[in-house]
């Protein structure tokens, strides 16, 4: 029985507002030429909708979007689309967005859950964000998709009312044993033969909440996490970072010269195939350096290639340039350079090219002023990016250095920054392709210093953020495709939404990893330069590409440590800034070298630390050892009512074992436990008509904690039938 | 320049309606010929409209000179109705101009003169104060949002 998918009729049932002549009906025709043949909302204040009831329950398969002739500022940037079989109760069916353009657009409508399909009756269209942020949002056309043959939708229509069904018994199966209507229980799932549960499950709450018999309770997690059945748990917490200082070897006699010194503003890359680190130049507080190093991973040590670069046909002593490696190549560009304002002159203010390869150790000068070639002018503070795949270079933004002296034209004091450009390293040819703008239209960029831009690989776009344009910080992220020309803007950074995002400014790193599809952010020193030392703390980001969305890994609150012992190890790096992070996306590893700890005390002051930084979830070994705590835990508060002394004797000997001492939250739980020995549970209020006690209250808790790290497909409903009450 | 100055005091001060959804645009539009001399009908404004519109696309020149320009659309139903010179050209700045750069199509655009206080002449540039007027003069020259209060 083949389905017929066919344009389903449909009428605007409810709608938010319109402008005008602008009416919801508009998007029944589709006119294209005709610019009033729309809906247009009245204003852009959310929530803006039209709901569209079809003529009869369907199947959905896609929507069609039809558009205006012309480009239109009105136009949904951001949608989503909500469909059900009445209109209070709706799910999401499809987020996603319009290009500004002329073409009809299709999107594919979720229609299915566990493989089965819903039918929907409903569907609301929300706008979520216009082309031009301060325009009105615009529909000119929709077009509904989908199978509405009652041979086919009827099936799914029982589907649907059977799997309500189903889902309200568990929820009320559910209610009954959380509230021991024992009786009602029973005879509800004999009644219905629906499963609260994974019968696993149904052990554990047997063996844990009935019987209170915790040995076998533990000894059936313990089977659960060998099995995997935590993975999935795993898979959604968040990253915990874990630095380590590394200490590389020193070859006897060499002393400090085995290693690179103290500085900031240098440069790093890594081969991930060789696991190598490669650091050049730098300042190290008084001068700039054209020292270069490698470190060896595997070896865990460091080689110094060259001691001054200048002598063997390379690049002169620097900081703030930019460095890239081709990894396919293994070749080294370097490009840019700071000079202080005493030594700028119509010579040194030449923006020199240098690639170094790896295998042959050699210097090779590709420009003596890549500006004279049709690339920038010498910059510094701008960034780079390599794309081996195409043997192209990327760089964007930084501040043009110019001559104080000769001021012809009044911009000359003003600042200038670098555009948008490409090198092709096979034609050694540059080509720009985005000036600085500063009216930021749909496919202009803005160009900026002490930004990130990041190259992923797979889906060949930059990714661009942050960054100062004189004493303004930008906030915006966008990304630009380069195969395609095209800048898509993320987010301009005028949303509200602050503290989901990181604080921007000039000195955070970052790197990708285009595998996991995500961006990780180490920021340094904060937004507010005010009060400079105290505001130099580290966060850790990571951006989900995929779901849009920022989390924060972690925050350094406290200012840093003074450390009068040097030799102390750290726990983790004190905040900086200018220093240097670089990943290895195929080991998962961060690497950090050196940087400015920001001491006004001290200010010509550089670190030479270096250190490892792996992102880590929690493993199994730790839910294991965190679900026995758990159990321990109530049983101890469990023993405390009845056997004090021999609660104690457990607390000291069971439980003591499971906690981690080195953690310090842990510890101080631990010491606060001894305190339930003299709580009663008299206060404790009976729930409601149940004649559920203190204790079986307690179990049913720690069981629904413990369930939590099962998978959902195994476990009871997440919802309560109680929340659906309301007052 | 000084010459011209009288000419545009002469001139008519007009209200500016979107032609697609009749928004109010502007109530101190000039009727005006382009510098660059192309025979479309223009008008323009000295105070930037920015209630009403807002910038969309990137900037441009054209080819008649070297101003820099961005355009405009209405805020309400979003359709461009004229451009900002965001940079005058020197030689747009030398030549005899309104001052003006804002920018309004008649396409997308229609002006209806004002009449003064007294309603019975065309309110005249050179009558108008340089600043911002206050809202409640917005609507007085409107025949349209008067006729509502006659029957």
């Amino acid at each position: 029985m083949a389905a017929e998918i066919r344009g389903l009729p449909y009428a605007v049932f409810k709608w938010s507002s319109f402008s005008s002549s602008y009416l919801p009906e508009n998007i029944l025709v589709d006119k294209p030429n005709d610019q009033s043949s729309r809906w247009s909302s009245e204003n852009n204040n959310p929530p803006q909708y039209l709901i569209l009831k079809l003529e009869r329950p369907a199947i959905l398969q896609s929507i069609t979007f039809g558009k205006y002739e012309k480009t239109h500022v009105c136009n949904l940037k951001k949608f989503k689309v909500f469909g059900g079989m009445n209109e209070e109760n709706m799910t999401e069916l499809l987020s996603s967005g319009l290009k500004n353009d002329y073409n009809k657009e299709t999107f594919t409508l979720k229609h299915k859950i566990d493989e089965q399909m819903f039918p929907c009756r409903f569907i609301k269209i929300v706008p979520l964000l216009s082309w031009g942020p301060s325009f009105n949002f615009s529909i000119w056309y929709v077009e509904i998709n989908g199978i509405d043959e009652p041979d086919v939708v009827q099936p799914c229509l029982h589907w649907y009312s059977k799997y309500r069904e189903q889902e309200a018994i568990r929820l009320c199966l559910k209610h009954f044993r959380q509230h021991n209507y024992t009786e009602a229980f029973e005879s509800l799932q004999k009644k219905t033969k629906i499963a609260l549960e994974h019968p696993m499950l149904t052990e554990l709450h047997d063996k844990l909440v009935l019987k209170g018999d915790f040995d076998s309770c533990e000894a059936l997690i313990e089977k659960a996490v060998n099995d995997g059945l935590f993975s999935q748990y795993i898979s959604q917490q968040e990253y915990k970072p874990q630095w380590n200082q590394i200490i590389p070897k020193i070859t006897k006699g060499d002393g400090e010269d085995s290693r690179p010194g103290m500085r900031g503003g240098h440069q790093m890359v890594i081969d991930v195939q060789s696991e190598m680190v490669y650091l050049f130049g730098g300042w190290d507080g008084t001068q700039d350096l054209a020292d270069f190093w490698a470190y060896s991973v595997g070896e865990n040590q460091w080689i110094c290639i060259s001691r001054d670069t200048e002598k063997e046909n390379g690049p002169s002593a620097r900081s703030c340039h930019k460095m890239c490696i081709d990894t396919q190549r293994r070749q080294i560009y370097t490009l840019g350079r700071y000079l202080d304002s005493s030594v700028r002159n119509s010579k040194s203010l030449k923006s020199d090219f240098y690639c170094y390869d790896i295998d042959t150790n050699t210097w090779t000068l590709l420009s003596e002023d890549t500006s004279a070639d049709g690339g920038p002018k010498l910059v510094f503070d701008h960034q780079m990016c390599m794309d081996s795949e195409k043997h192209m270079i990327y760089t964007f933004g930084g501040r043009i250095l110019t001559c104080n002296g000769s001021v012809d034209d009044s911009r000359a004091n003003e600042p200038q920054f670098s555009g948008l450009f490409a090198f092709d390293c096979h034609s050694q040819t540059w080509k720009l392709l985005r000036e600085d703008s500063c009216n930021a239209g749909p496919e202009d960029i803005q160009s900026r210093i002490g930004h990130c831009m990041l190259f992923h690989s797979k889906n060949r776009c930059l990714y661009v953020f942050g960054g100062q344009r004189s004493k303004t910080y930008l906030n915006d992220f966008f990304s630009y495709d380069v195969d395609r020309d095209h800048v898509e803007i993320i987010s301009d950074g005028t949303k509200k939404d602050s503290g989901m995002v990181p604080m921007t400014g000039f000195t955070q790193r970052a790197t990708i990893d285009p595998e996991l599809n995500e961006i990780h952010v180490l920021s340094g020193l904060s937004k507010d330069k005010e009060k400079r030392e105290e505001n130099v703390r580290n966060s850790f980001w990571i951006y989900d590409i995929v779901r849009n969305s920022w989390s924060c890994v972690y925050k350094n609150d406290q200012a840093s440590k003074e450390n009068t012992n040097k030799n102390a190890q750290e726990e983790e790096p004190c905040p900086r800034f200018a220093h240097q992070l670089v990943y290895d996306e195929l080991h998962k590893v961060h690497y950090l070298f050196g940087g400015n700890p920001g001491k006004s005390c001290s200010p010509k002051m550089r670190l030479d630390d270096f250190w490892s930084l792996k992102l880590c979830r929690p493993s199994k070994e730790y839910l294991l050892r965190h679900c026995k705590y758990l159990i321990r835990k109530h049983r101890f508060e469990e023993r405390a009512q009845t056997e004090p002394l021999s609660a104690l004797k457990y607390l000291q000997n069971d439980l003591f074992v499971t906690v981690d001492h080195s953690d310090p939250e842990e510890t101080k739980e631990f010491q606060l436990l001894p305190s339930a020995l003299f709580k009663s549970n008299k206060d404790f209020t009976p729930l409601g008509f149940s004649d559920v006690d203190h204790t079986y209250f307690q179990r049913t808790q720690l069981f629904d904690v413990l369930v939590n790290f099962f998978p959902d497909s195994m476990t009871p409903p997440k919802g309560n039938l109680v929340d659906l009450i309301t007052l | 320049m000084s010459n011209g100055t009288f000419t545009f005091k002469d001139r008519c001060v007009s209200v500016l309606c979107c032609r697609f959804c009749d928004q109010v645009l502007s109530i101190r539009g000039m009727r005006a010929q382009l510098l660059a001399g192309t025979d479309q009908e223009m008008f323009s404004t000295d105070i930037p409209p920015t209630k009403a519109v807002d910038f969309v696309g990137s900037c441009y020149f054209l080819e008649a000179c070297k101003c820099k320009l961005k355009n405009i659309a209405c805020l309400k139903c979003g359709n461009e109705v004229g451009y900002h010179v965001v940079a005058p050209c020197q030689h747009c700045l030398l030549s005899c101009n309104n001052g003006h750069f804002w920018m309004f199509q008649s396409k997308s655009v229609c002006g209806t003169a004002r009449s003064d206080a007294s309603g019975t002449n065309m309110l005249l540039w050179r009558d108008l104060p340089d600043t911002d007027e206050e809202h409640e003069e917005l609507f007085i020259g409107r025949e349209e949002d008067q006729e509502q209060y006659l029957r």
